[in-house]
């Protein structure tokens, strides 16, 4: 078939001619069977006749004139394929909304481009610019000159993550949701904030638990509660199960106490359903309310060389690895250790004459302000919590005693990578 | 090893949630109670709607009352479609008909709406001009003013700011209630007019200013903003009784706030020019009222008439220029947001800036026909509404946008008498407008 690379935009419309020359329809629209492929292949035509709307296997395109008509080597008999049987690209893409995961924002079809490899036509592209704007309002025809001085933008199309759903029983957007997953979370969270709240749940839907937990993270609890109601309580309590438990918790605290009681009982980790709940109970603003219970801890009779071959099998399931402390059996805090120290010191060296014992901590009730004042003035990357009778809770890490202290306004002209913790990302309209 | 001890898992009930204040929180909560309807309805008593309805009652007194009751009908069928529409589909309706109609009837749409909208931004800032003369402020001043005011406000603050702002300003639109009572009106009169309906066929002045009443009420950019702001609102189709009370329940309020008006009106220029005929006083636009108010109602009606149009102005002068550019954006596929830089969502800030300063600049330039301007977005109203309407229509009864909440046929029969009868006397009071406009 003689196709050259062009718009889909151009295609659309044109006649449809049998080889003896009768006109028996237009092409309205494009079949594609398989729209997981990163590039996905065009299989069909469907054209209009006056008998109603019909299916053209590609095989059955003859040829494809430039800006003419496009010849059918039989007659189209076929009806096409039900709705949510195919993605259709006009029906389906065309003024749609979809995901553009390397420039990490929401944007708008205007065209898609199609090439020509190897006798197949694939979608390779979608227009999201002005010049695809102009060319569907038909500036090409009138003005060809001007169309080719406004610059394009393409998205490659395994950059692109649609979110209509286009095709239910093929759990399409598996691809969507494994694109979205290649963006930080922080951008996959201002992205889902920017959408609307169908869109939205089924983006979430789509994401595994992983990425989910980590977008979650990021989200403003207005977002996360509309989304907990849309995709129910027994997905989110797989999401939060991933969660950090200060955002957990955080989450949590916001939610009427009835869901909360549903989702902590959905979650499949007993342990750790009851570790957040016990959370939840503190004030926000409190150390309490700020801490996370993923810290490391150490009992004080090993070596340096038992100790570190312990933190390399831990370290990558926990957060934050740099203070390691020491206590008894119990939990009451003994000391704690730097993995500064941990590193230089020899590895017969046993922690309890390492550690330090000068042990700088604060209470679950001591407000935001007061535990940042802490970590300021004793240049900590963290501080423990403890309860009366000296165990730990938690910690409060550096970046979560900022970011409760900082007004929003300036969290936000903060450069990017100090906002790892941005509770509110940008709404909007 | 993390330290893993289960701690015993009983689910205990939070301490009251200390995050947002008290205040804070009934503020939320009254702001949720004026939902989007209230603030949309409140964005339709624009500074030319306050000149039709003082107009209204000035000519006619209190016998054109009743004509608010079939137009809040009417006002309610429109504006719960659009907001059901929000709910449902999640999207905004700039949105929807890009995405059920295409690039061109989507392109039509909106050029249609920022040609109209930046027309009446332009009569928000005359009224501005006018209601500040009132305070003896030259308008060379107040409109810069202004518009240094809308620049600053939007942009300055957040949208949650902004909207809860919108909501605050909303609630001084009662104060033509209190205009309306300060007016000592007699309330057999109003009750005679409200619910006898007279019909002068004759009078072809009467006839023009129920039209007029009906296009000032009922306009295209009051069905956009609604479905925007229900979609940024959140509502889900579980909550559809929700906004549908929120959507009458601000439809009516406006309405009443609107029948004030046209009441003291009635009560004291109607009643004085019955009583002189010789020396009508004689209304041309919206501060004419405040002036007239002074000598009849005293110097307190007229102060809050003066700052209710004050205000009317300032409201829509920036919901208007703003919502214009966000929904051309959301419909061609722009970035558009004003948390964003200028760098990150062109299109969005350079549309903002061009309808809020041609709006501005109009007003400022001298020999330029106001009354025109103001008669022209009118036109362009009357045009936009029927094709609006019918996209709408179609939209609501589309399988694969509405689910199960497209249109009943009983919803469907009164939403299509609606929008025919709306859509032809929208026409037709365009046609009288380009008449009378030609003459």
């Amino acid at each position: 078939m003689a196709y050259q690379d062009g718009y889909l935009s151009d295609l659309v419309g044109r006649s449809a001619v049998l080889p003896n020359g009768t006109t028996i329809g237009r092409v309205t629209d494009f079949v594609v069977g398989k729209p997981d492929d990163a590039f996905p292949r065009i299989d069909g035509f469907v054209i209009k006749t006056k008998a109603g709307q019909r299916y053209s296997p590609i095989a059955q395109i003859g040829s494809i004139e430039p800006h003419g008509t496009v010849t059918l080597t039989v007659a189209p008999e076929a009806e096409p394929a039900a709705e949510e049987q195919a993605l259709y690209l006009i029906k389906d893409l065309f003024d749609k909304q979809i995901v553009d995961v390397d420039g990490r924002k929401v944007v708008r079809i205007n065209d898609l481009e199609i090439a020509n490899t190897g006798g197949t036509l694939r979608v390779v592209a979608a227009d999201i610019g002005v010049s695809g704007l102009l060319r569907r309002l038909g500036v090409g025809r009138v003005a060809p000159q001007v169309l080719e001085r406004v610059p394009r933008s393409l998205i490659a199309w395994d950059n692109v993550a649609p979110l209509t759903d286009v095709n239910p029983s093929q759990v399409q957007l598996s691809v969507s949701g494994s694109r979205l997953s290649r963006l930080h979370p922080s951008d996959l969270a201002e992205i889902i904030t920017d959408l609307s709240a169908q869109d939205a749940a089924r983006v979430v839907k789509s994401l595994d638990d992983e990425t989910a937990a980590d977008a979650f993270e990021h989200l403003d609890s207005d977002t996360q509660k509309t989304l907990i109601d849309d995709i129910g309580t027994e997905r989110a309590a797989d999401i939060v199960s991933e969660m950090d438990s200060d955002d957990a918790a955080d989450l949590l605290g916001e939610l009427d106490a009835d869901q909360r009681a549903e989702l902590l009982s959905q979650m499949d980790d007993k342990a750790y359903a009851g570790e957040l709940s016990e959370l939840v109970q503190y004030e926000p603003d409190t150390a309490g309310g700020l801490m996370t219970t993923d810290y490391v801890w150490i009992y004080p009779h090993r070596t340096t060389a038992a100790t570190i071959a312990k933190l390399r099998e831990i370290a990558p399931e926990s957060e934050f690895i740099y203070y390691l402390y020491v206590t008894d059996p119990n939990r009451k805090l003994l000391g704690v250790i730097s993995v500064r120290k941990l590193l230089l010191a020899l590895p017969t060296a046993f922690i309890h004459k390492l550690m330090d014992v000068d042990l700088v901590s604060v209470s679950p009730d001591v407000s935001a302000e007061d535990v940042a004042s802490t970590i300021a003035r004793y240049d900590l990357l963290a501080v423990p919590v403890l309860d009366e009778e000296g165990r730990v809770l938690g910690i409060v890490t550096v970046d979560d005693a900022i970011d409760a202290i900082i007004p929003e306004k300036i969290a936000h002209s903060l450069p990017r990578f100090t906002r790892h913790h941005k509770k509110n990302p940008v709404a909007a309209g | 090893m993390l330290p893993a001890d289960p701690i015993p898992g009983a689910v205990v009930e939070r301490f009251p949630p200390g995050r947002r204040s008290r205040f804070v929180r009934t503020a939320l909560l009254v702001a949720g109670i004026l939902g989007p309807g209230f603030i949309t309805a409140s964005a339709g008593n624009d500074v030319g709607g306050i000149a039709t309805y003082s107009l209204a009652g000035a000519q006619f007194g209190y016998r054109i009352l009743w004509t608010l009751i079939p137009i809040t009908i009417a006002l309610i069928v429109v504006q719960e479609m659009a907001a059901r529409m929000g709910v449902v589909s999640g999207k905004g309706l700039a949105a929807l008909i890009r995405e059920e109609f295409g690039v061109r009837i989507a392109l039509v749409t909106m050029l249609g709406l920022f040609v109209m909208n930046t027309f009446t931004t332009s009569a928000e800032f005359a009224g501005i001009a006018s209601a500040s003369e009132i305070f003896h402020l030259s308008r060379y001043i107040a409109v810069p003013l202004a518009l240094v005011l809308v620049f600053l406000f939007v942009l300055r603050f957040n949208d949650k700011i902004v909207e809860r702002t919108f909501v605050v300003l909303s609630l001084i639109y009662v104060t033509y209630i209190f205009s309306g009572i300060e007016a000592h009106p007699n309330w057999g009169e109003v009750a005679r007019g409200t619910l006898l309906p007279t019909l002068d066929l004759k009078d072809p002045a009467y006839i023009g200013m129920i039209v007029g009443l009906i296009g000032t009420t009922i306009s295209p950019y009051m069905q956009f903003y609604l479905q925007t702001a229900v979609v940024e609102q959140g509502a889900r189709p579980g909550g559809l009784l929700g906004t549908r009370i929120d959507v009458i329940n601000g439809s009516i309020l406006g309405i009443v706030v609107a029948a004030f008006m046209i009441i003291a009106n009635a009560a004291t220029i109607y009643v004085f020019n019955q009583a002189h005929p010789q020396h009508p006083i004689v209304i041309a636009q919206a501060a004419d009222v405040a002036k007239a108010l002074e000598p009849l109602a005293g110097r307190f009606a007229e102060t809050l008439f003066a700052f209710g149009i004050l205000n009317a102005g300032l409201f829509t002068a920036t919901v208007l220029p703003l919502s214009t550019a966000y929904l051309i954006c959301e419909a061609m596929g722009f970035e558009a947001s004003v948390s964003r830089k200028f760098s990150e969502a062109p299109v969005f800030f350079s549309l903002f800036f061009a309808g809020l300063v041609i709006g501005a600049a109009l007003v400022l330039i001298p020999g330029v026909p106001l009354l025109k301007v103001a008669f022209y977005s009118q036109v362009l109203q009357g045009l936009l509404l029927p094709f609006e309407l019918v996209l709408m229509l179609i939209i609501i009864n589309r399988i694969r946008v509405m689910g199960k909440h497209r249109n009943s046929l009983a919803a469907n029969i009164v939403g299509w008498s609606t929008v025919i009868i709306v859509g032809a006397i929208a026409l037709f009071y365009t046609a009288q407008q380009i008449q009378s406009g030609g003459s």
